[in-house]
């Protein structure tokens, strides 16, 4: 609802003589943190035997290298029931690669990272979601009723909370977009989702015209899941903006055993994932 | 860092009676004297008929003096004997008048513009506010309309929330911002009244401008601190503003057009000197502009207000009084969204004097905030109001030259409507749904106590006792544990509580209740004619509370009262003051205070507020607590007048995890309030050029608003994400700015018709002022950076005002 008012105070800003202007600010610098990014994504009609997950470090907020990989760390993921173990291969880029995992749907999993004489360890439960029933075009939805957005219908189970999280990336874009979508307003509806680009100077944004291609994920997550992932879409959209909350830490579900006050970012996560490829006519 | 426990207590009604007995026999016993004859009677202003509060009446060569009340009426008590009656008040000729005294006596007297004025239409500077030496008021600010209309104000338009901030202890968030934040108070801790009617939302569009249209008000009064025991509800000021009566001698029209709206208002008798009413509006056409733009075509964003007031007098002793407000803020996107929300307030009042000794006011008053919401692309709407009948009696009670007693009750009946979702269109997604409605009733009843013990110590003291009854005709949630909200200790982090049942309560039923003695009090001690010292204490209760976890208060936000998870605010206030005249021009005020503000909720990280029936499950509870020093110099005479103001001031929370466990928000560590302003300096002043041009200007400098900047960032999902350091614990970039302004006033004196062209300039050194400050990724570059909000760069603005 905040994207609301944030669209209409810059409505308002606009028409006064308000502007924005990007600035030199001085920011404090914390120590490193481990950033543990581990995504077990199940696409339907997969095995979903490949994984791969990645584990960096935090650099300082206006650092111009933003990612540092993580090499030499020891990763697996147990199968909470029978207590399977699937070993990670460490990449030496950052990455960690399994091409045995087994997904179950509403199985518990734990993830153990060793690195540093440190151990992380998070629990997550796989999660389903439902098919995407459709993806079309058009221009009349969405903000702006001359510009061409791409739509995606898919059916929320009733009676039961479900969560969602929806990627979109124009390729050739370098950031994707993301959406994080709860039921308790639209349970059991078709809902729809629209990804429509405004041309906008100072993002760099453009709107979409024919021929541009849209990879489109739609991932059943759960409830706390979706906490961390609405929080981190909040504040990486614009937070410290007038009418956005105010910031804060946002912790994932990894924590530290050796030392708890050296927690990690990131997420350990396990969710069913659709995708779809649209190519705007 | 500790700070006190709440020392909040259900007090039983029988320790307040005998409380109040007390005080009234002490009261008492100060009466018998020998044969007495009252004086009382009305001080209005002649030209118009207005009644003049803080007028005032004594006897020359004595120690016997008074100033008239809120409605200005006036009663002094005096032996048999020839006297001469010395009416005066600031801007106007004094009345000097003998009299015999050898029977009661009903004197009204009406006030001229002091005559050296009547040339110089509204711009004689002789209008800043006098300060008050001998009585116990302090952290008292009273501002007359005049003075507000000379303060340059952004885009011309005449601002009561804007002037307010250039005295000491007033701040907001910024430009662009609603409301206001009082001695490092949040905005939901100010009473505003217009008539006595409550307001929940004192901006127009976001903050800025505020619903106080210039010509349709007579005065404010700002309490900071020791507020009298007639007032409570909100625990760090009240904000009194009073509408004109209307003019009851002949018909005249104000107005003024200005670059982003227009005013014009009526007033003129009903029934010559005895009944009168006032009609006013004021709209704003700056979407006008929006229209210009090729982009923005399709968008409108505009505010109106209307303000109307009666009067009648039915008799000597009774007058009835009927006053409204309605106004409204509008945005639309396109078709896609469209937003609005406003005030509606009704207040009818009926003054009675039942003798020379007392005279009482009874009033019933209605309002009512509410906001909607249309968004078309997701096919819903959305509304969300708070609305309250409030019924008061007041009476003030002349028991001597020495003592006045104010004495009542009041009871509002509350009905808040957290919000109501309705899909719009027989295709859409959303579901119907409406958040439990709240009920409440919260009781008041006060005694309060003027008391001059001696020509040196004056006395102000009071007692409030509120109850405040949360009713039925909801369910309540009950969680595991108790515990609505939870700290997981693995993950160190707040998590909504498990719900593990509902209790449903009748209409009936109370839900859960509270209770609070207010005690007030405040001292006066005159060193000379010149100087005094102050010093007071004051407790005030707050059940109600506006949620809002935004940087900034937006309409959006909605109030939610006490309950059984959320506890009564209460804050307690010391204070002490410096009061010196240096001769009729200067004057210099020094106060200090300390404030502690227990049970002020905050909120956990990622609460999400809008649109959630349990509201409990993102709240923990903390306490409040602000000092500061403020100074005022002021000029109140000459040809150059203004003030001087600056505050030295901390305001800080911290919030324990309480029920919730955990070491609580920003890890149980104190931090600073969005409302923080070490250092707030402001300047004001008027020059009277000559008898066609007056100068004035404004200098403003404030230390940063504490915000969260991150302290680090991490890729995750393709983004750079922002890690985050300690809440509110760096600050935004100095504010400060310049405005000047040039009243022009042509034509010849002594016409019916006068004119004046405003010409203002705000900002003049167009400085980019941050009013926020946000962090992002670049999405073309991928780079991260770090964006300014300024709303107002350097603003011109012309405005012609007329009287009729």
């Amino acid at each position: 609802m905040n994207r609301f008012i944030l669209l209409f105070v810059l409505l308002i800003a606009l028409g006064f003589s308000s502007c924005t202007d990007v600035i030199e600010v001085e920011v404090p610098t914390a120590p490193p943190r481990l950033v543990i990014e581990a995504s077990v994504d199940w696409q339907k009609g997969t095995s979903g035997n490949f994984q791969r997950i990645k584990l960096s470090t935090s650099t300082p907020f206006f650092e111009n290298l933003q990612e540092s990989p993580v090499t030499g760390a020891q990763v697996k993921i147990t199968n909470d029931s029978d207590g399977t173990e699937f070993m990670f291969q460490d990449e030496n880029n950052g990455s960690y690669f399994t091409a045995s995992f087994v997904p179950v749907i509403g199985q518990s999993y734990t993830l153990q990272v060793d690195h540093d004489g440190e151990t992380y360890i998070a629990r997550e439960t796989m999660t389903p979601v439902v098919k995407i029933d459709s993806v079309f075009q058009s221009t009349e939805n969405g903000f702006n009723q001359d510009a061409l957005e791409v739509n995606v219908l898919f059916t929320d189970p009733a009676n039961v909370p479900n969560f969602y999280l929806a990627k979109f990336l124009r390729r050739g874009d370098l950031l994707p977009t993301l959406f994080d979508i709860k039921d308790e307003f639209t349970d059991g509806n078709q809902l729809k989702i629209i990804y429509e680009r405004l041309d906008n100077e100072d993002t760099g944004e453009y709107e979409f015209e024919p021929g541009d291609v849209v990879e489109i994920d739609l991932n059943g997550i759960s409830s706390s899941y979706y906490d961390f992932m609405r929080l981190l879409i909040e504040q990486s959209g614009n937070s410290g903006n007038l009418f956005s909350t105010i910031p804060a830490e946002i912790k994932g579900n990894c924590i530290n055993v050796t030392d708890p006050d050296h927690y990690p970012y990131g997420y350990f996560r396990l969710t069913e994932v659709d995708k779809r490829v649209y190519t705007f006519q | 860092m500790n700070f006190w426990n709440p020392p909040f207590q259900k007090m039983s009604k029988l320790s307040f009676l005998s409380w109040m007995l007390t005080l009234i026999l002490l009261v008492t016993a100060q009466l018998g004297f020998g044969q007495e004859y009252r004086i009382s009677g009305n001080i209005r202003e002649d030209a118009t008929g207005e009644s003049l509060f803080g007028a005032s009446v004594y006897l020359e060569g004595t120690s016997i003096g008074t100033t008239t009340n809120d409605y200005g009426f006036y009663s002094i008590s005096v032996k048999e004997g020839s006297y001469t009656l010395v009416i005066s008040y600031l801007g106007f000729d004094d009345i000097r008048e003998e009299i015999e005294v050898n029977d009661n006596l009903n004197l009204d007297f009406e006030l001229q513009e002091a005559s050296n004025q009547l040339n110089e239409v509204i711009l004689e500077s002789e209008n800043i506010e006098d300060i008050n030496i001998a009585k116990p008021e302090m952290g008292v600010n009273q501002l007359k309309v005049a003075t507000i209309k000379q303060i340059p104000a952004v885009l011309g338009e005449v601002d009561v929330i804007k002037s307010i901030q250039l005295l000491p202890g007033v701040t907001n968030n910024g430009e662009g911002s609603s409301g206001f934040n009082v001695r490092g108070g949040s905005v939901d801790q100010n009473l505003v009244l217009l008539d006595e009617a409550i307001i929940y939302n004192t901006s127009h569009l976001l903050g800025f401008f505020s619903i106080f249209n210039a010509d349709a008000i007579k005065d404010i009064k700002l309490y900071k601190g020791n507020i009298p025991a007639k007032y409570g509800g909100r625990a760090s000021s009240v904000l009194d503003v009073r509408q004109k009566d209307g003019n009851n001698k002949r018909f005249a029209m104000t107005g003024g057009i200005g670059t982003v709206s227009s005013r014009l208002a009526l007033e003129g008798p009903l029934v010559k000197d005895k009944s009168s009413y006032l009609l006013a509006g004021r709209g704003s056409y700056a979407h006008l502009f929006l229209k210009l733009d090729e982009e923005l075509r399709d968008n409108s964003a505009y505010f109106y207000d209307l303000n109307l007031k009666t009067n009648f007098a039915i008799s000597e002793k009774d007058q009835l009084f009927l006053s409204a407000y309605f106004g409204r803020d509008v945005f639309t996107l396109a078709e896609n969204f469209s937003s609005s929300y406003g005030n509606a307030l009704g207040n009818l009042r009926w003054n009675h004097v039942f003798n020379d000794r007392i005279f009482s006011n009874l009033s019933l008053n209605y309002s009512k905030y509410d906001y909607q919401l249309e968004i078309n692309a997701f096919e819903f709407d959305w509304i969300s109001e708070i609305d309250n009948y409030n019924l008061k009696y007041d009476l003030s009670y002349f028991l001597n030259n020495q003592i006045t007693l104010d004495f009542g009750i009041n009871g509002i009946n509350y009905v808040f409507n957290p919000g109501e979702i309705s899909p719009t269109t027989p295709t859409s997604g959303i579901n119907f749904l409406q958040l439990d409605e709240k009920r409440a009733v919260e009781g008041g009843i006060y005694i309060g106590a003027d008391h001059k013990i001696s020509e040196k110590l004056s006395l102000q003291y009071g007692l409030r006792y509120t109850h405040f009854a949360r009713l039925g005709g909801q369910p309540i949630t009950e969680y595991l544990n108790d515990q609505p909200v939870v700290y997981n200790e693995l993950l160190e982090i707040y998590q909504r509580g498990t719900p593990i049942g509902q209790t449903e309560y009748a209409r009936s039923e109370v839900i859960d209740d509270f209770g609070t003695l207010e005690p007030r009090l405040a001292l006066s001690y005159r060193l000379n004619d010149f100087t005094s010292i102050k010093a007071g204490y004051s407790r005030v209760a707050q059940y109600i509370h506006l949620l809002s976890n935004t940087t900034s208060v937006t309409p959006l936000d909605v109030w939610t009262p006490s309950g059984p998870y959320v506890e009564p605010q209460l804050s307690d206030q010391f204070a002490v003051g410096f009061f010196k005249k240096f001769n009729n021009e200067y004057s210099l005020e020094v106060e200090g205070y300390y404030k502690n503000i227990y049970n002020r909720i905050d909120y956990i990280d990622g609460s999400d507020l809008i649109g959630n029936n349990t509201i409990e499950t993102e709240i923990l509870t903390g306490d409040a607590r602000a000092y500061g020093i403020e100074f005022l110099a002021r000029k109140s005479a000459g040809r150059f007048t203004g003030w001087l103001a600056y505050t030295l001031s901390r305001s800080e929370q911290q919030t324990p995890g309480g029920t919730a466990g955990g070491p609580g928000i920003n890890q149980g560590k104190v931090y600073l309030t969005p409302f923080d302003r070490t250092h707030d300096l402001s300047f004001t002043g008027v020059f009277r050029l000559n008898k066609k041009w007056n100068l004035s200007t404004n200098v403003i400098y404030q230390t940063g608003r504490p915000v969260t900047y991150p302290n680090g960032q991490y890729v995750y999902e393709g983004l750079s994400i922002a890690s985050y350091s300690d809440r509110n614990s760096d600050r935004l970039p100095a504010y400060h700015r310049i405005d000047i302004s040039a009243i022009y006033t042509p034509g010849k004196p002594g016409r019916r018709w006068r004119g004046e062209w405003v010409f203002g300039i705000y900002n003049i050194y167009n400085r980019r002022n941050a009013a926020a400050i946000s962090f992002s990724q670049n999405r073309e570059t991928g780079l991260n950076e770090a964006t300014r909000i300024a709303i107002f760069g350097i603003v011109p603005s012309v405005t012609y005002n007329f009287k009729f």
